[in-house]
């Protein structure tokens, strides 16, 4: 079976958009309820710059943090690896 | 002899050659004939030029994106009415395209942007490129080649040498646990090798020999190292790596070094090598970002060792890993590592500040370590430690990387505490003095920050170049020898916007290099995010930014301005005025004193190892 987007991801996944938002909360609560809504958990807001004409952010989802057991690891050519924490439904 | 071709190039383009041009040398160095035709060249010519010319190839080369498809469409298909495809390959290239496109409009193939002038000449000649041969191969930098270690100003060397030579004696009545525990290692490595050597002859001998080694070593470790010895438990947060993972992980190397192509992002310059810092608390999460770091163009890696493991007595065991910053420090996890480094990657394992530093400067060098870290200064003041029993250590340190020819740079971190430079500078030269004394080989490594010192004094108000290269400018003025900014570069200056982040680091390592810097540390663009491990990703964006900075400035020089030669004789009268009012107490008590840092710059004299020292 092929190896799924999330299982080649070494370590996380950056989105990094503008968004029109009123404050900058909003864009934070936004961002962090869409990577939800995608099964991503283990989610963050890394940069995030507001002004009035828009809201510069890049958010990010850890799908493995150090010490997990990686897919990418003990990945076989075409086959799925075995073990892994992955904390999305990628 | 691959038959030597005959190449049309046609910029079907209004005015863009350039990438023509540049391959039509190539193919001319390499024995082919060529004709170039001038820009904006009717299609119905250039197809013309080629049957009368009879030639085996037409490398048309396209820039400006509008009309891309008709242009090119029409010359496809004027050349397949002229019969002109039966005899030559037709071949499309330059910014507007890609491969997709071109297979689309019916050529044989096409180039992108990105395309080399090697790759298109190994198109034309038939043969498979091969970017291993293609681009310089990037060699290991000797990284203290070249410097002579004289210092060039009297008044520091005697200063220096003094302070020197009373801490060696000093040191030389005393010894400490961790001294100890160097001399156990060595020992239990040594019957390793025995046993390796001798087979089976001896194995029961070895074995007790092994066991009686290794109850000394734990008598002198904290309970959590003996717990993990005796199996009866690993720290919090702490697991060891299962033998699947393992061997999962050493194919994981061999895939990465499989067709990885070297790559030198210095442009034209030899130095200053690149580091980057890794210690993701995984040693195969660390190993994930060396082998990134390897793929975009780091000269070296730095291993980061946790906090809490400084502050631990004795070293654990077995491929560990856990949840927080720095990778332990165990010989497993530093031969894994060791095992999966490129050939020309340097390899710095840090041993600056806490209670194992002999010790992990002779496992370093056991398993092949390039380079270590070593300052007692910062240990001390920045880093935890306890002055004496930091110094006692730190000495043996240094005999050990001399012994082992192991050079190491000589920290001074604790400006980022609050210490004047001039005080961190004058604490390092007496470190310097004192590996030059034992036979060790140092690089001086300044900060290239927004420290608490300059943020006050506004020293980077205006601009972050005067001063760092003031910093340079009294350094190279003292002594000969290799000068590493760290570390990282731009410290302080780093915000959690990655392009930010990107260009002060590339910034500041454009300017050590153009300095004359020997090295350089830079971080990732993640420096200023504190809410999770650093990503991968993020290694590559300063890496790449680091690239296009050496790309910019090339060779050229940067001259220090009058203000930055003000600055640097400034910090020279604070290093000798530091060194003097160190004589009267010699350099431990000064320490304890703050002459090299006091509480009121923001350096504490640490406690780790307090009344461990014993005279011998």
């Amino acid at each position: 079976m092929e190896m799924g987007f999330a299982e080649h991801v070494l370590d996380a996944v950056d989105i990094e958009t503008l968004l029109k938002c009123d404050t900058e909360a909003d864009a934070r609560r936004m961002v962090i309820e869409w990577l939800k809504s995608l099964g991503l958990n283990d989610v963050d807001v890394v940069f995030l710059e507001h002004t009035p004409v828009g809201t510069r952010v890049r958010a990010r989802a850890y799908l493995y943090r150090p010490g997990d057991r990686y897919p990418w690891l003990s990945r076989k050519d075409g086959a799925r690896a075995e073990g892994g924490s992955v904390a999305c439904e990628g | 002899m691959k038959a030597k071709k005959r190449v049309l190039l046609v910029p079907l383009d209004p005015v863009h050659d350039v990438g023509l041009k540049m391959i039509r040398k190539a193919l001319d160095s390499a024995g082919h004939w060529t004709m170039l035709l001038p820009p904006d060249t009717p299609p119905e010519e250039a197809v013309q030029q080629a049957i009368e010319n009879e030639v085996t190839e037409v490398l048309v080369g396209r820039t400006v994106s509008y009309e891309v498809a008709e242009v090119l469409g029409k010359f496809v298909d004027l050349a397949e009415a002229a019969g002109l495809r039966e005899n030559a390959r037709l071949v499309v290239g330059g910014m507007a395209m890609r491969p997709e496109l071109a297979a689309e409009l019916g050529f044989d193939a096409g180039f992108g942007p990105d395309t080399t002038v090697e790759e298109v000449v190994a198109f034309v000649e038939g043969r498979r490129h091969n970017p291993e041969q293609a681009s310089t191969k990037r060699p290991k930098i000797r990284i203290t080649e070249g410097y002579s270690y004289r210092f060039r100003d009297p008044t520091v060397e005697k200063l220096a040498g003094i302070l020197a030579e009373r801490c060696i004696t000093w040191a030389q009545e005393r010894t400490s646990p961790a001294v100890r525990r160097a001399l156990y290692r060595r020992q239990l490595l040594e019957l390793a090798r025995e046993a390796e050597e001798s087979g089976s002859t001896k194995a029961a001998q070895l074995e007790r020999a092994r066991a009686d080694l290794y109850e000394q070593y734990l008598s002198l470790c904290d309970e959590q190292v003996v717990r993990a010895y005796r199996k009866e438990g690993l720290p919090r947060m702490v697991r060891e790596l299962s033998a699947a993972e393992v061997r999962d992980l050493r194919r994981y190397v061999e895939r990465c070094d499989e067709g990885v192509r070297p790559r030198s992002i210095r442009h034209c310059r030899e130095r200053p090598a690149i580091f980057v810092q890794y210690g993701t608390g995984c040693p195969f999460m660390d190993i994930a970002h060396i082998k990134v770091s390897e793929a975009w163009g780091a000269d070296g890696v730095v291993h980061f060792d946790p906090s809490w493991g400084a502050r631990t007595e004795g070293l654990f065991e077995g491929h560990l890993t856990h949840q927080g910053d720095g990778s332990i420090i165990s010989p497993e996890n530093l031969r894994i590592i060791s095992s999966s480094l490129s050939p020309s990657t340097l390899w710095q394992v840090r041993a600056h500040r806490g209670l194992n530093t002999p010790e992990t400067v002779l496992l370093a060098a056991e398993v092949g370590a390039d380079l270590t870290k070593v300052n007692m200064a910062y240990g001390c003041l920045g880093g935890g430690t306890d002055p004496e029993r930091m110094v006692v250590d730190g000495v043996e340190t240094i005999k050990i990387a001399a012994r082992y020819g192991l050079p190491f740079d000589v920290v001074t971190n604790e400006e980022l505490c609050g210490v004047p430079a001039y005080k961190a500078f004058a604490s390092m030269l007496v470190v310097v003095a004192i590996a030059l004394r034992l036979g060790g080989k140092p690089l001086l490594q300044p900060l290239f920050c927004r420290s608490p010192d300059v943020m006050v004094r506004g020293y980077m108000d205006d601009n972050y170049v005067d001063y760092n290269l003031a910093k340079l400018e009294v350094l190279k003025h003292i002594i000969h020898a290799p000068i590493w900014p760290g570390a990282p570069v731009g410290f302080l200056t780093h915000t959690q916007d990655r392009v930010q982040s990107s260009v002060s680091t590339a910034l500041h390592a454009a300017l050590a290099g153009r300095a004359g810097a020997t090295a350089v540390t830079i971080a990732s663009s993640d420096e200023a995010y504190s809410g999770g491990p650093i990503s991968v990703a993020s290694r590559v964006d300063t890496l790449r930014a680091v690239a296009e900075a050496f790309r910019f400035y090339g060779s050229s020089a940067v001259d220090a301005s009058d203000r930055a030669r003000n600055w640097a004789a400034e910090l020279y009268d604070g290093i000798v005025r530091t060194l003097r009012a160190a004589q009267k107490e010699g350099f431990v008590a000064s320490l304890y004193k703050g002459v090299f840092g006091s509480r009121e710059d923001g350096a504490y004299p640490g406690r780790a190892g307090k009344g461990t020292v014993q005279q011998k």
